[in-house]
């Protein structure tokens, strides 16, 4: 699954929010996205990728800035 | 310090028949039982019981999913309920920046999110995964509901949670109504709600040996308080919200007023855990009449406890008998749990709104299943079919708790 592919589902089951409206320029923060949203985001991103996000990771504010961020840690994971 | 009175101007609840207030109250005035039969699918033995549940709320609809994702059942069952108590209040949802700074909640819940916490013991124990979601604690914290509830309605005061088993929202709606008469808080929200389902929880209750047994088919007269053949309690999962509020606010503001809140009065048996004693509860109910300022003749009616548990309904009767006297076997007196069971944290603030509903539509609902009524337990009025029309001026709401925890609430109506 691509990292985009999971937001969408992610942002639809827990917020209702349209998968259309979750493009790279939307700001999370406009989808209902709050802090808590975002740690339990990540939780879910972790489960699936059986990755760690590092501690001092950067808040991403987009939805593209998040998908470059997952997409990142998923190569270096591989890699 | 100058008393202020306090009005009741919103009702709300989850009704587990499904529909409004008003069919809700019909029901009960009907007899109609709401307990059904919990049958579930959890190993190693899955639960099964009598039980009241509403089936029909689904918190994604009557929240929204961004606000439902957030909540613990038990917060999902009490926001729901504020917002049809808030609804028929008249009251915006939000206003301008520190408008409502002495506006508060108090809510009650005896077990909070114990559905969530369960909910990771299964994820760490049963699936072995080795963390959980970092949204357990907001979820799980007991303070979820009263916390939601502020930011909602954008209320700036205090926001608190009181948990005192079954008595938990009668503590609330008590320790409101009296903010809203000091002053201290214009409107304060209140209420109860609970969800004993959680698996561990209906267990350890089992193993009290208090809840009634049965079956898909005698689950709904499983619950017969005060009945020669009862045989213990029937749990069940709700949310009931007041809005209490300032009178002279809500007359400037063209409220519709159900009914005056004028007393509240709580104390302890201060002797056993679980064996109730009728000095706690006699000591409860006269504070609660001083503080109304009201003589045992002037109540007409009383929403009992009344659990159908074998030990606690007689002590309950011998408590009224005591304050009411002579009066005592002219004192109507019901118990609606026989049909909608014991929420825990939400009953207090169910029977509150039930009470505050037989003194505005001037009838009294009945005790279900009363054919055989228990000498132990007679000496008062019991209402055995729905009364109607009757000249009620005063009612109390009783609520006596694991812990020995008693809270009385009195109420009564417009007219006075």
């Amino acid at each position: 699954m691509e990292s985009i592919d999971l937001i969408r589902e992610f942002l639809k089951n827990r917020l209702g929010a349209e998968p259309e409206k979750v493009v790279s320029g939307a700001l999370l923060a406009e989808l209902g996205v709050d802090s808590l949203m975002m740690l339990e985001l990540m939780f879910e991103f972790e489960d699936r990728f059986g990755i760690k996000l590092p501690r001092d990771l950067k808040t991403p504010r987009t939805v593209g800035e998040i998908a470059t961020l997952m997409n990142g840690l998923i190569a270096r994971s591989k890699s | 310090m100058k008393r202020r009175r306090v009005a009741i101007t919103g009702l709300g609840l989850v009704s587990p028949y499904g529909g409004d207030l008003a069919d809700f109250f019909g029901r009960l005035c009907a007899g109609q039982s709401a307990v059904g039969h919990l049958q579930t699918d959890d190993a190693p033995r899955p639960l099964s019981m009598p039980f009241v549940s509403c089936t029909a709320f689904d918190p994604d609809i009557a929240l929204g999913k961004p606000l439902a994702g957030m909540m613990d059942r038990f917060a999902q069952l009490g926001m729901a309920a504020a917002f049809d108590a808030w609804n028929d209040a008249g009251l915006p949802r939000q206003v301008g920046q520190g408008m409502r700074n002495d506006w508060g909640v108090a809510w009650g819940t005896a077990l909070g999110g114990t559905l969530t916490y369960e909910k990771g013991y299964r994820e760490l124990w049963q699936k072995y995964r080795e963390r959980l979601s970092p949204l357990t604690v907001v979820l799980g914290m007991n303070n979820g509901a009263s916390a939601h509830m502020s930011i909602q309605f954008g209320l700036g005061g205090v926001s608190m949670t009181h948990t005192v088993a079954c008595a938990s929202s009668a503590i609330a709606i008590g320790e409101a109504f009296r903010r809203v008469r000091s002053g201290e808080a214009t409107v304060m929200l209140t209420g109860g709600s609970d969800v004993p389902q959680t698996y561990g929880v209906a267990r350890a209750w089992e193993a009290l040996r208090v809840m009634a047994p049965g079956d898909a088919e005698s689950s709904p007269s499983a619950c017969r308080p005060f009945s020669r053949n009862r045989n213990g309690l029937v749990l069940g999962e709700g949310g009931a919200a007041l809005v209490l509020e300032d009178w002279a606010h809500a007359v400037a503001r063209g409220a519709r007023i159900h009914g005056e809140i004028i007393g509240y009065g709580t104390t302890c048996d201060h002797s056993h855990l679980v064996r109730p004693e009728a000095a706690g509860q006699i000591r409860a109910i006269e504070l609660t009449l001083a503080d109304a300022g009201l003589a045992a003749s002037d109540i007409d009616y009383v929403n009992a406890h009344g659990t159908a548990t074998p030990e606690g309904d007689p002590v309950e009767i011998s408590a009224l008998k005591a304050v009411f006297g002579n009066n005592a076997n002219r004192l109507a007196v019901s118990s609606t749990k026989s049909m909608h069971g014991h929420m825990l944290g939400a009953s207090a603030a169910i029977e509150a709104i039930i009470t505050v509903l037989a003194l505005r539509d001037r009838a009294i609902p009945p005790t279900a299943h009363l054919d055989a009524l228990d000498p132990e337990c007679s000496g008062v009025d019991h209402v055995t079919a729905l009364r109607s029309a009757q000249p009620l001026r005063a009612a109390l709401s009783n609520s006596f708790a694991f812990g020995g925890s008693n809270a009385v609430l009195a109420f009564r109506t417009l007219s006075q």
